[in-house]
């Protein structure tokens, strides 16, 4: 069996340099060549999936763990969930509602905290999206 | 795609209905255009004998194919009520002759207008913002863009009849319906939990901002939605996003870096300053810049929620364009601008 990677890089060319050019039809074309822009994404993210899960998993672990040290979190922080994104976002939304009732240094360093793990989940994806190397 | 032959003998059917005083009907150079995601269009000319006077008359069509984009957010009879609402005033758009609800005839809802001639150059590639740019340096279009801008804020909504488009209340409510509008389209999407948007959401809700005063809003103003003829805008089209709401929602869009990739001109056609001076000049508005960027936050979080619905629209099945399947790896894209613009 060819590696995956090899598989799609050739699948990729025959897109771009065999079947596009041979098709007639223009929104078939543009189509065909979108298909392998679409195939160039997969490539990566196939390439980077078990580092981007494994940042994730990492980044949101402890989030939830420096969270937990929080003195007066303790109502807004969801301790269960589906998944840790699913918990992540019911948290902010607990926070954010929280704003009135909990002081300002409160939401601030827990705000700061949340946004620094949503950086990390960004930068992350960026290396699919943007085609960025880490 | 459809069968654009099928379409022509469809179409030609219709004609024959609603106009029985036309006699030998033909439809001329009947095309499908490229480019639209949330609508099918089709140009072409129509030409008839009538009391014994050959007439010709360039039309468009727009159908709803079922499962485009904004589905939810946009119907094509609210379009249609819009475009007939907007005919009696000085703002130019063109004139629509019939909207047809019945979904056997072409396969969806469809409305059929008047077609305007003109150039939309397309603002993403280069040709276009050398059109533009080139327009600029003459002088008019970017007075007609800032005139039209204005004329359109300056619209008796009330007057015009378009209260059916639903009135805000007083204070932040126009922000915060937009934002309400816009998450219920990603809840519909069934799409996995972005925590970033969340935090986008939360952030936007808790800081939206009072309108100065209420205006139709097009929801959508720049290059490209927008046809020209003789330098200046002969009609302002795509009325899929319009609101009546806070006319620095437009500002903002026209403002954003969004709509301009790179260009120095505001959507590839007007200086800032320029805009910014004549466009207050004219509407008697203040251009609150703070209130202005945080519309443009909002815009962030529109084009996530369009992205997310276009990609879980090929996700499901519904659609095949492979353009949707695409717009999945922009999400992350526009996400990082929201985030760096709320300063992470």
């Amino acid at each position: 069996m060819l590696p995956a990677k090899h598989l799609l890089t050739e699948v990729i060319d025959s897109l771009r340099n065999v079947i596009g050019p041979a098709v007639k039809d223009p929104y078939s074309k543009s189509q065909a060549y979108m298909a392998a822009v679409i195939l160039e994404f997969v490539s990566r993210q196939i390439e980077d999936r078990s580092d981007l899960e494994s940042i994730e998993q990492l980044a949101l672990t402890e989030l939830f763990d420096d969270l937990s040290r929080f003195p007066d979190l303790a109502e807004i922080v969801e301790r269960d969930g589906p998944d840790l994104r699913s918990r992540l976002c019911h948290t902010i939304e607990a926070l954010h509602r929280a704003r009135g009732q909990i002081s300002p240094q409160s939401f601030d360093r827990a705000n700061l905290r949340v946004r620094l793990a949503l950086r990390q989940l960004l930068d992350g994806e960026l290396k699919v999206a943007n085609g960025r190397r880490g | 795609m459809e069968d654009t032959q099928a379409m022509k003998e469809a179409v030609l059917d219709y004609l024959r209905v609603k106009m029985p005083a036309a006699r030998d009907l033909k439809l001329i150079d009947f095309n499908q255009a490229t480019g639209g995601w949330s609508h099918q269009i089709y140009v072409f000319s129509a030409s008839w004998y009538e009391n014994g006077r050959q007439t010709t008359r360039a039309m468009c069509l727009r159908k709803d194919p079922g499962a485009g984009l904004l589905r939810e957010l946009s119907s094509l009879e609210q379009q249609y009520r819009v475009l007939q609402a907007l005919e009696a005033t000085i703002l130019p758009t063109p004139r629509v002759y019939w909207y047809e609800e019945n979904s056997t005839l072409l396969g969806g809802p469809f409305f059929v207008m008047e077609k305007i001639e003109g150039e939309v150059p397309n603002p993403w590639s280069e040709a276009g913002k050398k059109a533009y740019a080139n327009a600029a340096a003459r002088g008019r279009l970017p007075r007609s863009f800032v005139e039209t801008l204005a004329a359109l804020h300056n619209l008796d909504w009330r007057a015009a009849k378009l209260e059916f488009l639903g009135v805000p209340g007083q204070g932040n409510d126009f922000a915060l319906r937009e934002i309400a509008k816009w998450e219920s389209l990603i809840e519909q999407a069934h799409h996995r939990p972005e925590p970033v948007l969340t935090e986008l959401l939360m952030w936007l809700k808790g800081n939206a901002p009072p309108v100065q005063r209420l205006a139709l809003v097009h929801g959508a103003y720049r290059t490209g939605n927008l046809i020209i003829r003789d330098d200046a805008i002969a009609a302002v089209v795509d009325w899929e996003l319009q609101v009546i709401g806070d006319p620095m929602y437009d500002v903002a869009y026209v403002l954003s870096d969004l709509n301009r990739e790179g260009s120095p001109l505001l959507s590839c056609v007007v200086e800032r300053d320029f805009f910014l001076e004549y466009y207050q000049g004219l509407t008697g508005l203040t251009v609150d810049l703070e209130v202005c960027r945080y519309y443009e936050i909002l815009y962030m979080m529109r084009s996530a929620a369009f992205w997310i619905s276009a990609s879980s629209l090929f996700a499901e099945g519904k659609n095949k364009d492979l353009r949707l399947a695409r717009t999945t790896y922009s999400v992350p894209v526009v996400l990082d601008m929201a985030a760096r613009a709320l300063g992470f």
